[in-house]
């Protein structure tokens, strides 16, 4: 009796196999992203736009891998912010899990963190949330990153477009993080060269809870523009107290979560005329394919894709997706292609130069009314910068 | 006692030691932060387990040997920054243990955690100033090395507390932990002891927080001086037992082992399982599973 339920069960086992060998096999594709911890809350939109565009390519029949279509299949884990834990799962994904390809994890720290992993196996990925002049100092071959915000651009950019708008006077608020603390390192001088007076410039921890002191000082200083280099959290704390203590400041700058449909729905009209970080947007007509991209996100998704992360982790996953088709699955033609092709992308042609994306400019978007708009720079403008109405009543 | 032991020591010892020509990278890498937990919770018990001063900022010696290693990697090479790790926490231990042994009890505990926050801080300033955000130390060493360095590092740090447990220092920590009066009277010098522990209980990871730093590549102040190291070596204690060097092997194991069962689909069942060992062991079995298990019952007199 034992052995003929045994032997069923075999017969039923290898048939499952000879049916699974006859389909196309599936193209593996490991990626970390953080579901809990600290970045939790900002890691939503990154995740939610791999899976759009599995889901595109698979529908499209999938993944093309030198002419042959291959459904894409996720390998993934929880790095619970941690980029030690991110660097234990690469090193699972490419010596346990033996994935195909690979996705970048969330983040300028777990990008940095897996970076040594992908040098050790040799094996290319293209990066997308995470923006550090560091990023430099790794040897160009298997990691690029899609950021047009590195700090040593970025910071100088924001400069000009509070010159440019005769802004005179900022308060400076800086969460004590790496991304943070470097585009303040840029954009100091360029304050200077701008003859921008700095007249609040204070740091915090990223765990802040309350920053009404910060704010009091911020307040009293009476800015024309407030900078807050915040993450999800602490720009959520921002648009609250900022409110409370009614900062009036006609340039408002968040940086992190703005760019993401939770912010403008939690905070409603609160959001009109504030300024993040960002260098995308569906309105830049020479950018053929965004528009499209932005309609079908928001078919599947009924809210539009986050400007910033949406926007890189899409980039990451074409630039993939049409080395692939070149070079098939293998690491030395990917690498090569990546690094020396010119990718169409949702934000216009990209370009690396070492581990940089060279092509697309650094930029600021606003929030003006429900619609998000590129305000800089002039080349891709896509509305002028607008003054920040009052805070709402309630 | 020491004959008991020995020999299931040396059998573990060598096991792990063959891991690598059984294991791949990743198993490597499981292996390699069991090895690091158990080096790092040995030398808390050397400090906390024996004279009953709990320390919440452990994490302050493997922070700082991360700074001092990674400022050194890349100057002296490897084995001259791990040295150096190890020294300066060592060091560190001695100048800050003088006036922090001082209060005791709940006291201390918010002291050394303060510490560690502080010291977090002091070097997220020191960089922002030195306007270097995160550091990168590329090239490392391949994980393999790492493990066999790790690895004789926990076996330092058993060793350690194990021969400590049994010498004369022990007992004079032990007589602290019970009466720390009663002690003095006797004639133990207490300040100098808990001194010596405190410094001894540093160093060990102060060269481990350097060679994680090689691990992950990547330095950056909040990551290495994250209070939650501080936690998990004082619940692997708790839950292995901390009045002796055996502990750790069995808190450290287990958690490592639930850790990688539950981490890839369930990270918050994980968190939450911690909470409840942590809360059963503490009221039922306070000398945790070497407490609990493996001593001989007690003969209550009538």
């Amino acid at each position: 009796m034992k052995r003929r339920w045994l032997l069923s069960l075999m017969a039923g086992l290898a048939l499952m196999a000879a049916a699974s060998a006859q389909a196309a096999d599936p193209v593996r594709i490991g990626f970390a992203i953080s579901k809990t911890g600290l970045f939790a809350a900002g890691t939503g939109s990154q995740f939610d736009t791999y899976n759009f565009w599995k889901d595109q390519v698979n529908a499209r029949g999938g993944l093309d891998v030198k002419g042959v279509k291959r459904p894409i299949e996720f390998v993934w884990y929880d790095d619970q912010s941690d980029p030690g834990k991110a660097v234990q799962i690469y090193e699972k994904l490419i010596t346990s899990d033996k994935v195909d390809l690979l996705l970048a994890p969330w983040g300028t720290p777990a990008h940095i963190a897996v970076s040594g992993v992908v040098e050790r196996y040799k094996f290319p990925m293209v990066g997308d949330s995470a923006a550090s002049v560091k990023l430099r100092e790794l040897k160009p071959g298997n990691l690029w990153f899609t950021t047009a915000v590195m700090p040593d651009r970025f910071g100088p950019v924001i400069a000009d477009a509070l010159k440019a708008n005769g802004l005179k006077t900022v308060a400076v608020l800086t969460p004590q993080l790496p991304f943070a603390l470097e585009v303040k390192s840029f954009l100091m001088p360029a304050l200077k060269k701008n003859d921008i007076e700095v007249k609040v410039n204070e740091e915090y921890p990223p765990s802040i809870k309350d920053m009404t002191s910060l704010l009091i000082n911020v307040k009293n200083a009476n800015p024309d523009a407030v900078l807050v280099f915040s993450y999800p959290a602490d720009s959520t704390l921002y648009m609250k107290q900022a409110r409370e203590n009614g900062i009036a400041a006609p340039f408002q700058f968040v940086m992190v979560g703005a760019t993401e449909s939770w912010f403008t729905k939690q905070f409603g009209a609160a959001t009109d005329g504030i300024v993040t970080m960002g260098h995308w947007s569906p309105k830049v007509a020479a950018w053929k394919k965004a528009q499209p991209f932005f309609d079908a996100y928001e078919k599947q998704f009924h809210e539009a894709p986050d400007y910033l992360d949406s926007a890189l982790a899409y980039m990451s996953c074409e630039i993939l997706e049409q080395a692939v088709a070149k070079a098939g699955l293998d690491k030395d033609g990917i690498r090569k292609e990546i690094s020396t092709e010119t990718f169409e992308t949702i934000n216009g042609p990209v370009k690396f130069n070492g581990v940089e994306n060279a092509t697309t400019p650094a930029s600021l978007l606003q929030i003006q009314g429900k619609s998000m708009e590129l305000i800089w720079p002039p080349s891709i403008a896509t509305a002028k910068f607008e003054k920040k109405p009052a805070w709402p009543a309630n | 006692m020491i004959g008991r032991w020995t020999i299931p020591l040396i059998v573990a010892l060598a096991a792990a030691c063959g891991v690598p020509f059984v294991a791949g990278d990743y198993l490597i890498g499981v292996a390699l932060s069991l090895a690091m937990w158990i080096a790092l919770t040995e030398s808390w018990i050397l400090l906390s387990g024996l004279t009953g001063y709990v320390s919440l900022g452990h994490v302050v010696f493997y922070g700082l040997g991360a700074y001092v290693g990674i400022l050194l990697w890349g100057e002296v090479g490897g084995v001259l920054a791990v040295g150096g790790a190890g020294l300066a926490s060592g060091v560190f231990a001695l100048a800050v243990g003088y006036p922090a042994l001082r209060v005791r009890g709940p006291y201390f505990v918010m002291l050394t955690f303060g510490l560690a926050e502080f010291c977090k801080y002091i070097v997220i300033d020191v960089e922002a100033g030195l306007g270097q955000f995160s550091r990168l130390l590329l090239g490392g060493p391949s994980v393999l090395q790492l493990y066999y360095v790790v690895l004789g590092l926990a076996a330092a740090a058993t060793a350690l507390t194990f021969f400590v447990a049994r010498s004369r220092l022990g007992y004079a920590l032990r007589a602290i932990r019970e009466n720390e009066e009663a002690a003095e009277t006797v004639g133990v010098p207490v300040a100098f002891c808990k001194l010596a522990a405190f410094a001894l209980s540093a160093i060990i990871p102060g060269m481990v927080g350097a060679l994680m730093v090689a691990r992950s590549s990547y330095f950056e102040p909040s990551q290495v001086f994250d209070p939650i190291v501080s936690f998990t070596i004082v619940t692997m204690a708790i839950i292995g037992g901390s009045d002796d060097a055996r502990g750790p092997f069995l808190g450290a194991a287990l958690l490592v082992l639930l850790s990688e069962i539950l981490w890839a689909r369930a990270p918050q069942v994980y968190m939450i399982l911690l909470g409840i060992l942590l809360i059963a062991f503490v009221l039922f079995a306070p000398g945790g599973i070497t407490g609990r298990l493996l001593s001989r019952p007690v003969k209550v007199k009538p």
